[in-house]
């Protein structure tokens, strides 16, 4: 098969979202294709750098800020 | 009430809560989502300030709108549909209108120009945060329709329907947009990673 049949499997295939067949093309195919062995490859890579992006937090007083936001909300609501 | 007994609440029970007037509910709300929203808003901004105020614009807009929020559905899509829609406004007003004019929004011309000119010191060795920050990068030049696919896909770890629910699209357009995205972060990172790679053997020979 050509790669660029195989193409929409190689992708869908790093989110386990092909069937069993699908998935038997696609490694049955990345077994002779160098090409594809590397996109596939760094493609996986790139899946797991954005999945090891680090957690961020927001400032610690965020509820309280949001809570005063919410209530001067009210209170502007009801003076108009 | 405590966070251990509210844990054992479902969403939909914060949100009946809120409805008849308990503030805790809504503060259980805030607690269970508040990261995952600012993650998103930090990943789609790209910057912690804006992550900020998007994250709190985010539960005033679902706090006013939580009449409307039918029980019985899921919470989650219907807060990162919230969150999303408001980085898109912000990322649409932050576009430059010359380039918008110049380059037409179509699935295969609106990626950046920056795709092709993207380079890097090649004799740099890739430590964690590093890489890190060239994924940043690398995410912050995608188009916003895609950057929101990915965003959603891979920090948010929702699935295919998931996002075409949150977004709006049919499924086909999420994997389309999901696959275009990778491709184009895949030939950025690789160079880094082959540049990176290259120095890392020569030192070690």
């Amino acid at each position: 098969m050509r790669c660029q049949e195989v193409y929409r499997w190689l992708q869908a295939y790093l989110d386990t979202a092909v069937t069993a067949e699908e998935e038997r093309i696609v490694e049955r195919h990345v077994r002779s294709c160098l090409a594809c062995r590397k996109r596939l490859i760094e493609l996986a890579r790139t899946v797991e750098a954005l999945e090891g992006a680090e957690d961020l937090t927001p400032r610690q007083d965020f509820t309280v800020r949001l809570w005063e936001r919410l209530k001067q909300e009210k209170s502007s609501e009801k003076r108009g | 009430m405590s966070v251990s007994k509210r844990l054992k609440l479902t969403d939909e029970d914060l949100v009946r809560q809120t409805l008849s007037g308990n503030e805790d509910g809504f503060t259980g709300l805030v607690d269970r989502y508040k990261d995952k929203i600012y993650n998103l808003a930090y990943r789609m901004l790209g910057n912690r300030e804006e992550a900020e105020d998007v994250t709190q614009e985010t539960f005033m807009h679902t706090f006013r709108a939580l009449e409307s929020f039918r029980l019985g559905e899921r919470f989650s899509p219907w807060i990162y549909k919230i969150a999303s829609n408001l980085c898109l406004d912000r990322l649409r007003k932050q576009r430059q209108p010359v380039s918008s004019l110049d380059e037409p929004i179509g699935p295969d011309q609106d990626i950046p120009q920056q795709v092709a000119d993207w380079s890097h010191a090649p004799d740099q060795i890739y430590e964690v945060k590093e890489m890190r920050a060239d994924t940043q990068d690398a995410i912050s030049t995608l188009p916003p329709k895609y950057k929101v696919v990915v965003v959603l896909r891979h920090l948010q770890d929702l699935s295919y329907d998931e996002i075409a629910d949150v977004l709006n699209i049919p499924q086909g357009t999420v994997k389309t947009r999901l696959f275009r995205a990778r491709e184009i972060l895949r030939r950025k990172l690789a160079r880094i990673y082959e540049g990176g790679m290259t120095v890392k053997e020569g030192v070690s020979r």
